[in-house]
C-alpha cells in the first residue's frame, strides 16, 4: 500500500488562523510549527465562538497532517484484489474509460456522486454543478441526509427557511431557559459547554431531555428521561400544557402566526396520562418545563439528533418550533428555537446544491424559475438540467441496479460506517461497476473502491465553511499538502473534462468558485452574494442572509418576519405515532445510538489519532443493571445486540445512565463493531432522514456459564 | 372507478371525533361519504375538560372540532338530532321524526349516560331535574351549573369518583362550601384501595373540602328549588347546587332496538364490529371481550384499530382491550393507578409504602416477577416508569422496591477508574483522592488536578462527584 511510513517535516504558508475539521462549531485555532516543524493546535482567544476553548478532538486534530497512514498516491484495485499505487494520469485514465462506458450502457444517471457536509461550500458548490452539468446524472445527494435533513425540512414548513441557529450562540449564554432536546453537547460539542457554563453562572436553568442521562443531563437542573422515539408526544403534551396552563400568547400568535387554532383543537389526544404512558417523563417535570420556557422571559429550546434522527424527525421539528411560536418566544434576544448542527459544514452543505432535490441558495431543482436560472449561470439548456433524484439510502439502497447508479464518486463520506443498516450498503458497492473515494485516508468505504483518488486535508486548502449560526468563514490553508494528495475542486474538474465537458469547469482560484457561487444565490433565501473572501479575512465571518456587499449580514433570522409571503411562520397539525420498529415479543429492547467525545462521526479521521484511541479503544454498549442482572453480563463482559438485521459484539458499560428498556451504543466504528449494522432505515417522508434513533434488538451474555458437574 | 361508500356514525362525542381523525389521516374522507349524527349542538369537545368550562373557561376552549372543519373535509354533520334505530334490511339510520340515512357502513359511537339514582325530591311538577339539582357530563351542564353557582353558596356532590371529585374541586375554586357525598368506603374505589382512598380523603379535607364517605342521598329538599338534602343516616345538610356525579353506563338503547346483541355493552370482537354486518361500534357504549370501559384511552385505541380496518390501511389490525392507566389530579392531589387495586391469589406479593407525614401512598401487587397493578396518591413521580414497564410486561428488579426509585438512583454501576477528563487523562480515583483530601467545590477539584481545565465538558460530572462524595454521602447500595 502506498503509505508513507515517517512523519516528513510540514511547510507552513506563514498564515496560520484556520478552523478545526471536525464539527459544526468551526472552533478557530492557530496552526503553528513546533521545533521538529510539525504542527501544533492553538486555540483562537479572538474568534468569538469558541474564544479560546478546544474539545479533546480539536487540540489533537493536527495529528491527522502528519499521519503515517495517509494515502499520497491514487490507488487502483488489482486484479488480485488489493490496491496499487498508480499516476495520477492512468488513475483519472481508468475512471473517466469506465465512467463513459457506464454512461454508454446504462445512460446519465447512472453515474452518481455522493457528498458531504464536511466539504467546503466552494466543493458542496462544484459537486452539484458537476453531477448536473458533466454527469448530467439526478443522482447525487449526500450524508447531510443522515444529519440535518429532518431540522431543515421541519424548519422549513414552520419557518420558511432552515438557519440551524436563527441567533448567534452568544445568545445561549444570555438565556434564562434553556431546553436541550436530544441534544449532548457535552460530548458532541464540548466547547458548546462554554455557553451553557455562562447561562449557569448567570442563573439561567438548564432542561435537558434524553433518553440517557448523559454530561449534558447532569449539567441541568431538570433531565427528561424519555423513551426513544416519542419527542414528538412529549413536545405535542407540552404544547396541549401551555393551552390547559394559559400561556399561550395570543397576541403573539395573532400578529406573526398562522394556523395555530386548528393545531391547538387537535391536542386533545396529548393529555397527560396519556403522554406520560407513552413518553415515561412525569406531568410534574412536563409542567416544570412547559412553565419554565414560559415565564422567563428569554429561552431558548434546541433541538439535536436525538429528536430529528427519526422517522417523524421533521415533524418533531415542527413541534418544537411551534411550541416555542406558541409561547411566544421566536424572533426575539436570547430566545427561540433553533437546531445543533452537527458535521463541520453542515449548514451551508445542505443550502447549496448537493441535495438530490435542490439548486444552490436553497432553489429547488423542480421549480421552473430556479431551473431556468441556473440554465443561465451555467451556461445549458434549461431540459439539460435533470430533475430530482433520490435522497441519500435510497440512491446507496438502489446501487448497482436498473433504478441506481452503476458508478459512484464519493467525496468524504464513509458510507459503511454512517447508513442504516450498513450490511445491506456494503451489499451495494459491491455491485457497482465503479466506485471512487477521494479520500485522505483508507477506510470502511475504501474497502469496497476501485480507485482512491488522494485529497487535500482541511488545513491544505483554503474555503469557506457555514457554522451552526449560519456564520460564514473563511477556513484558511496554514500548510502545504506533501507531495501527491490534490483538492477535491482540482479531481472534479478533471472528471468533468473525463465527460468532455471543459467549459465552466477551470477556476483560477478557489475564491473563484466562490465568487460564482455567492452570486449564483443573489436574491435566494440563503443569500451569499455580499460575502467575500475579503470580507471573510476582516470579519470574524458573516451571517446569511448577506444580499450586497455593504450589508451588515442577519445574526438575528427572525426579528421581524418569518420566510413565507406574508412574514408569518405556519402552524400545522403533526401527530405522533410508532416508530418504524418497535420493540416486540421477539426483539423486546429499544437500541439507540450517539457519539463518544472523543470520536468524530464515522471515525475515519479519529480513530487514526492516538491520543483519541487510547482513551476510546472500542463501542462499548451502555446496559442498565436492571437489564444487564436480568441478562446475567456483568460490567466489561461481552454482550450479543441482535436486530433483524445483524448481530454485533459489544463490550457491556453497566450503567444507571440508561433506561433499562432500552441499550445505546456509538457509531464510529465499522466492521464487527458497527453499531449501524443494526439500524433500521425506516425513512422520514418529508426529508428521507434514516431513523438512526430507534430499531428493535435483543441482548444476551456471551460468557459461556460455568456449570458444576453433577 | 368503484361507488364512494356510505359511512355514518351516531354520536359526536371523544370517539368519533378521535374516529374521524384516524380516517382522515388515513385519506377515509376520500373513500367514504361521512355523516355524523349528534344529539348536541355544535362540533365535538373534549369531555375531560370539561371542568375548565365549569371554572369559567370559554366553551370554545375545549371545542376539538368546529363546525368549519366538517365542512372542510366533506362531513356532513347531523347536528341536536338523535337517531331512532337502525334499519339493518334498507341499511339506513333512522334519525327520530323518520328521516333515514342510507348506510354501508354505520358506526355505533354514543358513549355513556350518567348514572341518576332515583331520589326523592330530585323532580320539579314537570318532572325535569328540580331548580339547583345538576347531572355532570355535558357542556352544557358545565355552562348552566357555572352561571347558577354563586360564591358562598353550599354545594353537594353526590359521588366520590373521578368525576365528582373534580366538579367538588372546581366548585371549590369558585368559592362554595362543597360536601362530598360518597357510597363506597374511600374514594375513588374504581382506582384506589381503601388505605390510599384514605389518604386521599385527609388531603382532600385539608385542601378545603368536606368529605362523607359510606353515605349516600335519600332526600333532596325544597319545593321550588334545593334547599338542602338529607342523607341515608338522617343528617341534614343545607344545599343551595346538588351535583349528581354518579358514574356512568353504557347508552345502548338504540343498538337494543336495532336488534343489536347488547349485554353491558353494544357486543363487539376484536375488529369492532358488533354481529350486524356493516355495524361497527366504539367507545364506551360498546362491551368487548366482557369488559365495558369508562375512560377515553380505549375508545382511542378503538378508533384507531376501526380506521386501520375501514379504510384497508390495516385490514389485520385488531384490538385486543386496554390497560387501564388513570391518572389524575384531584381536587389537587397527584394520583396514578394502573392494573388491579387488590390482590386476588393467596402468592400475589403487596408491597405498600405509606408516609403519613408527607400524605404519600404507594403500592405494588406483584404476581410471580410481574406487576398486576399499582397505585399512587401524593407522589407519583414514578409512575410513568411503571405504567411504561407494566405496559411492556417487564420483569421487575429482584427487590421491586427499587422499581419505585429513578433509573439513574438505583442499582450499583460506576467503576472508579473511569475517565472523567479525557483532555488531561484524569480518572474518577484521582478526583475522588483529592475530594477526600479537602478539594470541597469544583473549583478546588479544576485546581488541584487539574481535570476540567481543558475543555471544560467533564465539570458537571465533576460537579456531581463532589456532590456526591464531599457533602452529602451516600450510604453505599448492597
Amino acid at each position: 500500500m502506498s503509505v508513507s511510513t515517517a512523519a516528513p517535516p510540514v511547510s507552513f504558508t506563514g498564515e496560520t488562523r484556520t478552523h478545526c475539521p471536525y464539527c459544526a462549531f468551526q472552533c478557530g485555532m492557530h496552526l503553528e510549527p513546533d521545533a521538529l516543524a510539525h504542527p501544533t493546535v492553538r486555540p483562537d482567544p479572538d474568534f468569538p465562538v469558541n474564544r479560546g476553548k478546544m474539545c479533546i478532538k480539536g487540540f489533537n486534530s493536527a495529528a491527522l497532517l502528519t499521519n503515517s497512514s495517509r494515502v499520497t498516491s491514487p490507488l487502483l484495485r488489482t486484479a488480485r484484489g488489493s490496491l496499487a499505487p498508480v499516476s495520477w494520469d492512468e488513475a483519472f485514465g481508468f475512471v473517466g474509460e469506465k465512467m463513459r462506458a457506464v454512461r454508454e450502457k446504462y445512460g446519465n444517471d447512472a453515474l452518481g456522486a455522493f457528498g458531504s457536509g464536511a466539504l467546503t461550500n466552494e466543493k458542496v458548490y462544484l459537486l452539484g454543478k458537476l453531477v448536473r452539468v458533466a454527469f448530467r446524472s439526478r443522482n447525487v445527494d449526500y450524508n447531510g441526509r443522515y444529519c440535518m435533513a429532518s431540522a431543515a425540512a421541519g424548519q422549513n414548513r414552520v419557518f420558511g427557511v432552515d438557519r440551524g441557529m436563527p441567533f448567534p450562540v452568544s445568545d445561549v449564554g444570555e438565556t434564562e431557559t434553556l431546553v436541550l432536546w436530544g441534544v449532548n453537547t457535552a460530548d458532541t460539542m464540548p466547547p458548546f459547554l462554554e455557553w451553557i457554563h455562562e447561562q449557569q453562572r448567570r442563573g439561567g436553568r438548564l432542561i435537558v431531555v434524553d433518553p440517557r442521562r448523559t454530561e449534558t443531563a447532569r449539567l441541568g437542573q431538570l433531565h427528561l428521561q424519555l423513551r426513544p422515539g416519542t419527542d414528538l408526544a412529549l413536545a405535542n403534551g407540552l404544547l396541549a400544557l401551555a393551552w390547559d396552563l394559559e400561556l399561550v400568547d395570543r397576541d403573539y400568535l395573532e400578529r406573526r402566526t398562522n394556523g395555530f387554532d386548528e393545531v391547538r383543537r387537535s391536542l386533545s389526544s396529548y393529555e397527560p396520562a396519556r403522554v406520560e404512558r407513552i413518553t415515561g417523563v412525569p406531568l410534574g417535570d412536563m409542567k416544570a418545563t412547559v412553565e419554565a420556557l414560559s415565564r422567563t422571559s428569554k429561552s431558548m429550546l434546541l433541538s439535536g439528533r436525538g429528536a430529528e434522527q427519526q422517522s417523524k424527525g421533521s415533524d418533531t421539528v415542527v413541534a418544537l418550533a411551534q411550541l416555542m411560536l406558541a409561547l411566544g418566544k421566536v424572533g426575539f434576544p436570547a430566545s427561540g428555537y433553533g437546531t445543533v448542527t452537527g458535521q463541520a459544514n453542515g449548514q451551508g452543505g445542505r443550502e447549496h446544491g448537493q441535495k438530490a432535490d435542490q439548486l444552490p441558495g436553497y432553489r429547488s431543482i423542480e421549480s421552473d424559475a430556479d431551473r431556468a436560472l441556473f440554465a443561465k449561470i451555467w451556461g445549458v439548456p434549461v431540459d439539460a438540467i435533470p430533475r430530482k433524484g433520490k435522497s441519500a439510502f435510497e440512491m446507496l439502497d438502489a446501487l448497482g441496479t436498473d433504478e441506481g447508479a452503476r458508478s459512484l464518486v464519493v467525496f468524504g463520506s464513509n458510507l459503511p460506517v454512517a447508513s442504516p443498516d450498513s450490511q445491506r450498503i456494503e451489499a451495494r458497492l459491491r455491485a457497482l461497476d465503479l466506485l471512487v473515494v477521494c479520500d485522505s485516508f483508507l477506510n470502511e468505504t475504501t474497502e469496497f473502491a476501485h480507485v482512491v483518488l488522494p485529497t487535500k486535508q482541511w488545513a491544505e486548502e483554503d474555503g469557506t465553511v457555514t457554522n451552526l449560526e449560519g456564520r460564514v468563514i473563511l477556513r484558511r490553508q496554514v500548510a502545504e499538502a506533501p507531495p501527491g494528495p490534490r483538492g477535491d475542486i482540482e479531481i472534479m474538474e478533471r472528471l468533468a473534462a473525463e465527460l468532455g465537458v471543459d467549459s465552466g469547469f477551470g477556476y483560477a482560484s478557489t475564491e473563484a468558485v466562490f465568487d460564482e457561487f455567492r452570486r449564483a444565490t443573489s436574491g435566494s433565501r440563503a443569500d451569499y452574494a455580499g460575502i467575500t473572501y475579503e470580507r471573510l479575512n476582516r470579519e470574524s465571518g458573516v451571517f446569511w442572509p448577506c444580499p450586497d456587499e455593504s450589508h451588515p449580514g442577519t445574526p438575528r433570522l427572525f426579528a421581524e418576519r418569518f420566510f413565507f409571503p406574508d412574514g408569518k411562520a405556519r402552524f400545522e397539525v403533526v401527530h405522533h405515532r410508532a416508530a418504524g420498529e418497535e420493540p416486540d415479543e421477539d426483539y423486546p429492547l429499544y437500541f439507540t445510538t450517539g457519539r463518544y467525545r472523543e470520536h468524530y462521526n464515522s471515525g475515519a479521521q479519529t480513530r487514526l489519532v492516538d491520543k483519541l484511541t487510547a482513551v476510546r479503544p472500542e463501542p462499548k454498549l451502555q446496559i442498565h443493571p436492571r437489564l444487564a442482572t436480568e441478562l446475567g453480563v456483568e460490567d466489561g463482559e461481552e454482550i450479543e445486540v441482535e436486530s433483524r438485521r445483524a448481530r454485533v459484539i459489544f463490550t457491556a458499560e453497566v450503567t444507571t445512565d440508561i433506561r433499562p428498556d432500552t441499550l445505546f451504543a456509538p457509531f464510529h466504528w465499522g466492521g464487527r463493531k458497527a453499531a449501524n449494522a443494526l439500524t433500521f432505515p425506516a425513512l422520514d417522508p418529508t426529508s428521507r432522514m434514516p431513523e438512526f434513533k430507534i430499531c428493535a434488538v435483543r441482548a444476551r451474555a456471551v460468557r459461556l456459564r460455568v456449570v458444576p458437574s453433577a | 372507478m368503484s361507488r364512494v361508500k356510505d359511512l355514518v356514525i351516531v354520536g359526536n362525542g371523544m370517539a368519533t371525533c378521535r374516529l374521524l381523525d384516524e380516517l382522515v389521516s388515513r385519506r377515509g374522507h376520500e373513500q367514504y361519504r361521512i355523516q355524523v349524527v349528534g344529539e348536541e349542538p355544535g362540533g365535538a369537545y373534549n369531555r375531560v375538560q370539561l371542568s375548565k368550562v365549569l371554572g369559567g373557561a370559554e366553551p370554545d376552549a375545549v371545542v376539538t372540532k368546529p363546525l368549519a372543519w366538517y365542512t372542510k373535509h366533506g362531513i356532513a354533520l347531523h347536528s341536536e338530532r338523535r337517531v331512532d334505530f337502525l334499519d339493518s334490511k334498507a341499511r339506513s339510520v333512522v334519525l327520530e321524526g323518520g328521516e333515514p340515512l342510507r348506510y354501508d357502513i354505520a358506526v355505533l359511537a354514543t358513549g355513556s349516560q350518567p348514572i341518576v339514582p332515583p331520589l326523592e325530591g330530585m323532580h320539579d311538577e314537570d318532572g325535569n331535574l328540580k331548580s339547583g339539582v345538576f347531572v355532570y357530563r355535558t357542556l352544557d351542564d358545565c355552562v348552566r351549573m357555572r352561571s347558577f353557582a354563586r360564591a358562598g353558596d353550599t354545594a353537594v356532590v353526590l359521588g366520590g369518583g373521578l368525576l365528582g371529585l373534580e366538579a367538588a374541586k372546581v366548585l371549590g375554586d369558585r368559592g362554595l362550601h362543597v360536601t362530598v357525598v360518597h357510597l363506597g368506603h374511600g374514594l375513588m374505589n374504581t382506582q384506589l384501595d381503601f388505605v390510599g382512598g384514605e389518604m386521599l380523603r385527609r388531603q382532600i379535607e385539608q385542601n378545603g373540602l368536606f368529605v362523607r364517605t359510606g353515605r349516600t342521598l335519600e332526600t333532596i329538599v325544597g319545593d321550588e328549588y334545593v334547599t338542602g338534602v338529607q342523607l341515608d343516616d338522617g343528617e341534614h345538610l343545607s344545599a343551595d347546587l346538588v351535583v349528581l356525579a354518579c358514574g356512568v353506563r353504557p347508552r345502548v338503547e338504540v343498538a337494543k332496538k336495532s336488534k343489536i346483541p347488547v349485554n353491558k355493552g353494544i357486543l363487539v370482537n376484536d375488529t369492532l364490529a358488533t354481529q350486524t354486518p356493516g355495524v361497527y361500534a366504539i367507545g364506551e357504549c360498546t362491551e368487548h371481550a366482557g369488559v365495558t370501559y369508562g375512560l377515553v384511552a380505549p375508545a382511542w385505541e378503538q378508533a384507531a384499530v376501526l380506521a386501520d380496518l375501514l379504510t384497508g390501511t390495516g385490514p389485520l389490525a385488531r384490538y385486543h382491550g386496554t390497560k387501564l392507566y388513570s391518572r389524575l389530579k384531584v381536587a389537587g392531589v397527584e394520583v396514578a393507578s394502573l392494573g388491579v387495586i387488590e390482590p386476588s391469589l393467596d402468592s400475589d406479593r403487596v408491597i405498600q409504602v405509606i408516609e403519613e407525614r408527607q400524605m404519600s401512598y404507594r403500592k405494588l401487587i406483584v404476581r410471580g416477577s410481574k406487576l398486576i397493578g399499582a397505585q399512587f396518591v401524593g407522589d407519583v413521580k414514578n409512575a410513568p416508569a411503571l405504567i411504561q414497564s407494566f405496559d411492556r410486561d417487564e420483569t421487575l428488579p429482584e427487590d421491586p422496591l427499587e422499581s419505585l426509585c429513578n433509573f439513574s438512583a438505583s442499582g450499583t454501576a460506576t467503576s472508579a477508574s473511569r475517565m472523567i477528563c479525557n483532555c488531561n487523562q484524569i480518572t474518577e480515583t484521582s478526583v475522588r483522592e483529592a475530594i477526600a483530601a479537602g478539594a470541597t467545590s469544583v473549583e478546588l477539584v479544576v485546581e488541584r488536578t487539574r481535570a476540567g481545565s481543558g475543555c471544560g465538558s467533564c465539570r458537571g460530572e465533576l460537579s456531581r462527584l463532589v456532590e456526591k462524595h464531599a457533602v452529602r454521602p451516600l450510604p453505599l447500595s448492597a
